[in-house]
């Protein structure tokens, strides 16, 4: 009994340890997938204290509009540059219409207010483009479909060519954040505002400039995301619900990390496919993908309630 | 005084014309799913299942003279709402169309006392094939075990034997994906080969990739898939990708989309998906839909959708309900009839060769009859094949063995029945009648 659960997956593992580059190779894809959405989480949260519940409809409402362009025959990487555009109008109009109004009130109205341009993206998506399951133009934008099929170990490793461009892509947009938020003045201005709102506006941050960018920032994030997604299963509404793995990722990084963002993704998405495959699958039934997350990072705050990286919060009384 | 009578006498004239205007049509809703993780699946469906009815009020009046209003209520899929939606339309509607096997058990009871026909063409609960139990219910042309029994059939046909084999069960984690379970679990028995049901979670439905490491490492002879909306696409994407043979990869008739298919396109080529109807562009009807409802601007449709497998079975759909109305006006002598008269219209219809010509229907769906005991009929159906581009027939008219799970049907719904009691059952409906 102990043997079956604690000793033979390490066992299986070594065995076909082809098999365990695979899976691993799986989670990294999808970790840093969920790394990414996280961070757009982040992002809003630490220059507002909103949580942004809108985000996974960013995602289907960015992909559509690139989808939707280029079936109005834009080229493709024109209908990307529009897009962008398309989601800073967003930024910009969130922001006037709906978070300016609400400057001061309670956390708990805003975050009520981004369910509400959640539930008007999904009715403006719609009407606009329709519920049907579209095709993502990935060769029209140059991303390779192909596959590398390897050997290690006389086994078998396939890589496909959207999941290395995907990594990579996802990988320099990280990194461009980090170098944006540590060496720019926006950068700084949006940090200085996660540290401390009053001490910010006081040295002339402009809160609406930093809101704006943000959703902006977090509308690019919701596209690279929309593509890499759309182009494994097709752009849909059910795109949205990716958006979801984000949040144990947020607990367990913590709300305000960037870095807790990122280790966070990458550890639950490797973690998750790994217990489903060598525990879940075998022992429990399979789909245990659907709550592990959420068991480890309730399991990480029962320790740390700030998350791993988050910043312990002391009140005084 | 005098102000308030002649407010009095209009509101009575009011109400009297409003319900004579309401009473002018026959109310049979539809709870739509056009939007949320499922409205892939649901729009093709929905969409023809409304131009069938816009055909019919067009060009004949309705159905026995009376418009028919397929009303859409909003569902997205989601059993609360579905039950919402229920509640909301029961009043005065003569039939309820739940769209999922979630809302179609939920439902379920509340219909028998409500005495409103639930009709599920193809899904919900396969037990309500069992009509002296499930007096209201209705799985029209066939059921998911009718299905599992065809791809095994099926499967058998291409082996010899299932005997050592290795037969994968990706479904959703839902009460849907979870029907066809006691049926293959038996057949699993008696055929001797091994089944490796794989669930997947709704919000794993476009991450797949964990259900494909499975199925690489357990490597099964097939993967049979009971898929809806936004997970049918992402299997085939994995499948594709996880260079699992296509030709050994078979759906339900929900899985056989061929949206879901366009993705992949010539990668997909080898798919099969067992289906109750197929899509016929030149048949009568198609050219009735083209003239009385695109061409006059009421469809929601689009050429390439009315040419796929969706559009073509929402159509196949409403001509059932068309076909349970006109039975029942024929019986009891009134156009406008009730919930319990369509019923027995439901209860009565039967679709030979020659009714299907006449309808307009030609190779979109086969025959069958439906009986007081019998409320699925049983048709059968076509296994069909993804050639890179669209989906062709590659059998002819299969049918199910239904003697393998009648006492399977018998046994579940009496269970049904004993875990509801009081359950009211039709005693004067004799088995086999």
């Amino acid at each position: 009994m102990l043997y079956d659960y604690f000793i033979a997956p390490f066992v299986d593992m070594f065995a076909a340890p082809d098999f365990l580059m695979q899976v691993l190779w799986e989670g990294l894809v999808s970790g840093i997938l969920y790394a990414l959405i996280a961070l757009g989480f982040v992002l809003i949260f630490r220059s507002s204290r909103i949580f942004n519940f809108a985000q996974g409809i960013m995602v289907v409402f960015a992909a559509l509009t690139l989808v939707g362009l280029h079936a109005l025959g834009v080229p493709a990487w024109i209908s990307v540059g529009l897009t962008l555009v398309v989601m800073f109008g967003l930024a910009v109009t969130i922001e006037r219409v709906v978070l300016r109004p609400l400057v001061g009130q309670p956390d708990i109205i805003l975050f009520m207010a981004t369910i509400g341009i959640t539930l008007f993206l999904i009715g403006a998506g719609e009407t606009i483009f329709g519920g049907e399951n579209k095709v993502m133009i990935t060769e029209e934008l140059g991303i390779p479909t192909g596959d590398y099929v390897l050997e290690p170990f006389g086994g078998l490793l396939i890589l496909q060519h959207l999941d290395i461009t995907v990594v990579i892509v996802a990988t320099l947009l990280v990194l461009a954040l980090l170098a944006f938020l540590n060496y720019t003045q926006m950068g700084r201005a949006i940090r200085a505002l996660g540290d401390d709102h009053q001490a910010a506006l006081s040295v002339g941050i402009s809160l609406q400039t930093i809101w704006v960018l943000v959703w902006f920032i977090a509308g690019i994030i919701a596209l690279v995301t929309g593509i890499a997604w759309g182009a494994r299963a097709g752009v849909s509404f059910a795109l949205e619900v990716i958006a979801y793995k984000a949040l144990p990722v947020l607990m367990l990084g913590g709300l305000e990390s960037i870095t807790g963002a990122i280790v966070g993704g990458l550890m639950i998405g490797m973690l998750e496919k790994l217990f489903e495959i060598y525990w879940g699958q075998p022992f429990l039934g399979g789909n245990t993908e659907t709550w592990f997350a959420f068991v480890l990072a309730l399991i990480v705050l029962l320790f740390r309630p700030q998350g791993l990286f988050g910043e312990r919060i002391i009140e005084r009384v | 005084m005098k102000h308030f009578t002649k407010l009095a006498a209009a509101a009575v004239l009011g109400a009297t014309l409003g319900t004579a205007a309401v009473a002018q049509e026959l109310y049979a809703p539809n709870l739509a799913y056009r939007t949320g993780p499922f409205a892939a699946t649901g729009i093709p469906l929905m969409n023809g299942q409304a131009d069938y009815f816009a055909m019919l009020n067009a060009r004949d009046g309705g159905v026995g003279g009376i418009k028919v209003n397929a009303e859409e209520c909003e569902t997205g899929y989601s059993t609360e709402k579905g039950v919402e939606c229920y509640e909301k339309t029961k009043g005065r509607s003569i039939v309820t169309q739940p769209w999922s096997t979630g809302i179609t058990l939920q439902v379920l009871p509340k219909t028998n006392v409500d005495e409103i026909p639930i009709l599920a063409p193809g899904y919900g609960f396969s037990p309500m094939a069992d009509g002296k139990v499930f007096q209201w219910a209705f799985n029209t042309p066939s059921g998911y075990w009718d299905a599992a029994s065809m791809i095994l059939q099926y499967l058998q046909d291409e082996n010899g034997s299932l005997d050592g084999k290795k037969i994968a069960f990706l479904h959703l984690d839902h009460p849907y994906g979870k029907e066809p379970l006691p049926l293959l679990e038996k057949k699993a028995g008696e055929l001797n080969f091994e089944l490796l049901p794989i669930p997947v979670g709704l919000k794993e439905m476009q991450n797949q990739s964990a259900q494909w490491l499975q199925i690489r490492r357990e490597r099964p002879d097939y993967v049979v898939m009971w898929g809806w909306g936004a997970m049918n696409a992402g299997a085939i994407t994995e499948a594709v990708k996880t260079k699992y043979p296509m030709e050994n990869f078979i759906g339900v008739w929900w899985a056989g989309h061929d949206a879901d298919l366009k993705i992949v396109g010539a990668d997909g080529a080898g798919y099969k998906s067992i289906s109750w109807s197929f899509p016929n562009p030149e048949a009568p009807v198609m050219a009735d839909i083209q003239k009385y409802v695109v061409d006059a601007g009421l469809s929601q449709s689009n050429p390439e959708e009315m040419a796929g497998v969706f559009y073509g079975r929402g159509v196949v759909i409403s001509a059932i309900l068309a076909e349970g109305i006109a039975a029942a006006q024929n019986e009891f002598g009134v156009a406008e009839i009730d919930a319990s008269q369509l019923r027995w219209g439901l209860e009565n219809i039967n679709m030979t060769e020659e009714r299907i010509e006449e309808l307009g229907l030609t190779g979109m769906v086969p025959p069958f009859a439906t009986s007081c005991a019998n409320h699925t009929g049983h048709s059968g159906g076509w296994m069909l094949e993804w050639d890179g581009e669209q989906f062709v027939k590659v059998s002819d008219h299969m049918l199910p063995d239904t003697s393998d799970y009648q006492q399977l049907i018998a046994d579940k719904a009496a269970e049904y029945a004993e875990a509801n009691a009081p359950w009211p059952t039709n005693e004067d409906c004799n088995v086999g009648g």
